[in-house]
Formats: C-alpha cells, structure tokens, sequence
C-alpha cells in the first residue's frame, strides 16, 4: 500500500471490533471522506492492513460554529475571512468504516474478517485508484457487506460498484463492462432470494 | 437516606443549603453597595481633573502609588474613545493560545506537554492560516525541581513563557508572509509579566518573555494582551486619591469604594465599540519592563453589545500605545473581531481552539505511550488510586 496517499489524521477510536469501526477525528471539510471510500489501517501492529468501506459520516455538534453562525453573514464583505476560515477549519467528524477484508505483508487480498480490530491508530489512509481496483478486481469484497447488519448495505454496495466502475472506464465501455459483469453476477447469485432488493441496487449502478 | 445519595450524585447539595443561601445573600448584598458606590465613581470619573493634575496627585502620595493607575498620556480620563474606521486592507492579526497536561505521578508514564495554537488572521478575503505546535516533556530537569519534587507552579510559567515565544514566531512569519504595519500581536492574558521574579527560574524566564517582546518589536509587531472580565480597581484608586487630595472635601469624599471595579465602572462608562484613555502602572514589575523598553500600558475597552457589555483590559507595550494609527487599528480590529462571538475575538477563540488539549486526547496520548511501552516488552500501568478515580469519573 501505498503510505503517501491521502491520510485522516484520528483523533480517538471510539468503537472498534472486526466487523467496522467509528472512528472520531477532526479535520478540514475538503478532506472529510465520503460514503463508498475505501479506506485502509493498520492492525497487528502495522503487519496487517485492514480494509473498509465509509459507511457512515456523521458531524458532530460544533458548538463554536453554532455560536458563529448566528451572526457570521455570508453576503458581508467583512466577513470573508470568517467564513473562509470555517471552510478549512477542522471540524469535528465522527466516520463509520465496515470491514470487507484485508491483506498481509505479501499484499494479498484476503474477503473475511481481519484477525484483529484497529487499536488505537495514528492514521487511517484513503486507499488510491490503484488500490481500490486492486481491491475490487476480485467481487468478494461484497460477501462481507452482505452478512454486515447496522450497515446501510445496499446502497453502499451500489455507490461502491458505481465508484470503483469508474476507474475502468465510462458508461458504454467494455473495460466497464468487463469489470461490471462479473461483479453483478456475484451480486446475483447471493441475492437469488432477493430480486427486489437485486434490482433496487442494479437500478443505481449506469452500466 | 437523601435523595441525592439515591440518585448517586458525588456533590451532596442539600448540605450546602445554607451556605448557597448565605453565598446569595453576600451577592445581592454586594449588588446594592456596588450600585450605590457606582453612581460616585461616574460622578467622580466625570469631575475628574486633568491628566497632569492627576500624575502630580499621584506624586504626592507615593504610598499609593502602586495601588492607582496613572495618566499614559494628556488625552482627559474622562474621554470615550470610539474607532468608527474598518479594519485597513492587509492588516495582519496573530493570535496564541496554551494548553497543558501537567504531570501525573499516578499515571502509567511521567511526563508533560505543554501545546500551542495560534492564528494567522489577514484581512484580505481568504482563509486564516492555523498553527498548532506541541512539546512532550520527559527528562529528569524538566519533570523535577532543585528538590527532587514534580513541578507544579513552574508548568504555568512555562506555558506562559511557550505562548509568548510562539506569539514572536508566528510576527515573524506574518512579517514575511507581508509588510502590514502594524502585525497585531494578541495574546489571551494580561501582557504585564504575573510572576515576581524571586525564583531563578522566574528570572530565566521573564528575560526570555522580554527577548519575545523585543523580537515582536523588530518584526513591526504590536504585542497586546487582552483579559476580559478584568479584575482590579487601579482606575477607581486613582479617582479615589484624586478626591482625597482634592481642593475641598466632602463626607462623599471620605467614602470609600470597597466593593466596585474598575470592569463594574467601564461597563457603564462605556458604550461598544469605545475604550478609555491609555493608564499604566507604576508597579515593581513595570518598572522591571521599562528596564527592558518594555513599560506596560493599558485601557479598558468595550467589545459588547448594547445592553451586554464586555469590558476587557487591553495592555501593550508603551512603544506601541505611543504610536496613534497602530492604536487605532488595534482598536478596529478587536471591535470587528468580538463582533461575531458577542465579546470573544475571533482570533483568540480559534487559538484556544487550536491549542485546546482535552481529556479524551489525553486519555489517546497515555494510551499510545503504554502501547508503545508494551510493544517494547514493558508493562506499565496507573496507580490504582488513578484507576480508582477513572471509574468514578466516567459518571462527569
């Protein structure tokens, strides 16, 4: 992996186990990561790298800016200072990662839980384009979001495939395709059961 | 059993009734007396006599010299001084702040950290720049005094000393970054040096607190130190020993006002947005500045609100106090910069903010240091008095 990509500075963690982990941290809100970014941390003390997806952003309640909001006008030329400062100013974020894999020294992918949870980390890093189509050149990413609950699945499985699609090529290509296919199939055969719910996520990929 | 102790709250209220009603009853008390002495204070403020009056007044009575403001400059006591004008194009702000972890002997780990944060806030449409630094203390001559004891009132001074160092570097680079004249240099805190010089360490550090000032100096920076709510009653001494050695003498003139401020008396003296004439105090310590070229000046100023005055004491070197314009852009400049946070500047509050160590980063910190330790095959853990209190303190 990587360690030059882009890095989250975290503050604490707040929850962890094998399946996901919350993390708290304040940073810019250029740099707040989005839902369906794949992110990576170390665990094992730095052996292993786990792997996840953003799930969940949540800002938390800012009491500075509330105070400065009531009186902070955007059309006042006196103020742009003021604002462009809280642009960039560190907010306070918690971020929600669920855990599809992870890989070892060799940098092999492996789908299943990680053999531990992140302990108390430095930093987690937003994995580049090249890693996630490293990550996603095999669809077993999506077997562990599947068997996650308290996860917003669906939709995350389809932003996911929507976002990662991208990196192959635009709509109508056949690099897109090459990689689409393979991965719906995957999606298809473990939710024979479910054709609505199926459809409800093809709905949303633009092949 | 109370219901208190029921409920499982630490603080048992209902034994404090008495003394809550006692502590009401000495407000309130308090409250009358201040109102009354108010009123001969703005009496006295506007029948004040001149500035030279004033310092020859003070002259003549040298036992209360330390006590009572002086006149900086001839501008009347009695004059409000407003700042209608923006703040100029380019001026430059910087702003620190300090925080801590003092040193714990029941922690896993001795050690402390002292952080700085501070803001560099140009008046030019684009985004302040956030600077934050953090020092980790461990060794045996930072942890330990000349008797083998923790440090404890030392970690202030220390603090004090970090924040205005890092105040001098942050002029620095604002000088580079551009040439705005001045570089308002704020820090949260009086200016005028607190400690009394008796200890070494004292001395070591008040001649590096002065280097700090001189370098803000050489930058074109105006070094000035804001405290709100101040405390302290030189301006009402002054006006005191004004009556007392005035031409004739009246019961109201013997009085005396026991319980005002001098923050009680500008709140209403003072409308937003106005400061008063320039004081400064003729103490030990500001003669030790002015040894240095660094004699303290100080006004009171009113960054509120109609109806919701703030007041806070500005002090900045008399260097700076002398030179007109600066004043008058750091007068703008704290108007427009507590406008938005009702009272509080801008600037000071993002470099709390930027400085700001909480217990949940504290809590991070002990736990990457034992990590690290285990890691190394060392087992280190917190007293079990420290464990103790952490199982009560999760309650706060």
């Amino acid at each position: 992996m990587d360690k030059t990509t882009n890095a989250i500075t975290i503050g604490n963690v707040l929850r962890a186990d094998i399946r996901s982990f919350v993390v708290a941290s304040r940073i810019p809100e250029p740099e707040v990561p989005t839902f369906g970014t794949f992110v990576w941390v170390p665990i094992q003390q730095g052996h292993s790298k786990l792997i996840g997806l953003v799930y969940d952003i949540r800002l938390q309640d800012d009491p500075f800016l509330r105070h400065l909001a009531v009186s902070v006008d955007e059309t006042n030329p006196q103020h742009q200072e003021f604002i462009a400062d809280q642009r960039e100013r560190a907010i306070p974020v918690e971020i929600s990662v669920a855990a599809v894999g992870y890989c070892n020294e060799d940098e092999l992918y492996r789908y299943g839980l990680p053999p531990q949870p992140p302990m108390i980390l430095k930093q987690i890093f937003v994995c580049t384009p090249k890693e996630v189509k490293a990550i996603t050149q095999q669809p077993d990413w999506i077997r562990l979001l599947l068997e996650t609950r308290d996860v917003p699945t669906d939709a995350l499985i389809a932003r996911t495939l929507e976002r990662s699609a991208g990196l192959y090529g635009n709509p109508g290509t056949k690099e897109r395709e090459a990689y689409l296919i393979p991965a719906l199939r995957y999606l298809a055969r473990y939710m024979t059961r479910e054709p609505l719910r199926l459809e409800t996520i093809l709905q949303q990929i633009k092949s | 059993m109370h219901t208190s102790a029921i409920m499982g709250d630490m603080l048992h209220l209902e034994q404090l009734k008495d003394s809550v009603e006692a502590l009401s009853q000495k407000v309130v008390k308090s409250h009358q007396q201040r109102t009354l002495e108010l009123e001969t204070a703005l009496r006295w403020l506007e029948e004040v006599p001149d500035s030279n009056t004033l310092r020859e007044q003070v002259k003549a009575a040298p036992d209360l010299a330390e006590s009572a403001a002086i006149p900086a400059t001839d501008v009347p006591l009695n004059q409000r001084i407003t700042q209608t004008n923006a703040v100029p194009k380019e001026t430059a702000v910087v702003a620190v702040d300090g925080s801590q972890i003092a040193p714990d002997r029941h922690a896993a780990v001795l050690y402390y950290l002292i952080q700085v944060g501070g803001l560099l806030f140009r008046y030019n449409s684009e985004a302040p720049l956030p600077f934050a630094k953090a020092n980790l203390y461990h060794e045996d001559t930072d942890l330990f005094d000349q008797e083998g004891l923790v440090i404890t009132w030392q970690l202030g001074l220390r603090r004090t000393v970090a924040e205005i160092v890092y105040l001098a570097e942050l002029t620095k680079i604002a000088h580079k970054v551009a040439h705005p004249s001045p570089i308002i240099a704020l820090t949260d805190g009086p200016l005028l040096w607190t400690y009394r010089n008796q200890r070494d360490e004292e001395k070591q550090a008040f001649a590096t607190y002065m280097e700090a000032l001189t370098t803000m100096q050489k930058e074109g920076g105006m070094p000035a130190g804001f405290t709100e709510r101040p405390g302290g009653n030189p301006l009402i001494s002054l006006l005191a020993l004004s009556k007392k050695l005035g031409p004739s003498k009246t019961a109201e003139q013997e009085r005396e006002l026991r319980t005002l401020t001098d923050h009680d008396l500008m709140a209403r003296f003072l409308k937003p947005g106005q400061r008063s004439a320039w004081l400064q105090r003729s103490s030990e310590m500001n003669t030790q500045h002015a040894h240095h070229g660094h004699r303290i000046w100080f006004c009171y100023i009113n960054v509120g609100e109609p109806g919701y005055p703030v007041i806070a004491r500005l002090e900045t070197p008399e260097w700076a106090a002398q030179q007109t314009t600066w004043c008058e852009t750091l007068h703008a400049v704290l108007v427009q910069q507590a406008e938005v946070l009702h009272g509080n500047p801008y600037v000071l509050a993002r470099a709390h903010e930027l400085a700001l160590v909480t217990n949940k980063d504290k809590a991070a910190l002990d736990i990457a240091l034992q990590q690290r330790l285990f890691e190394q095959g060392i087992e280190s853990h917190t007293s079990e008095k420290a464990r103790q209190k952490s199982y009560l303190s999760w309650q706060r």
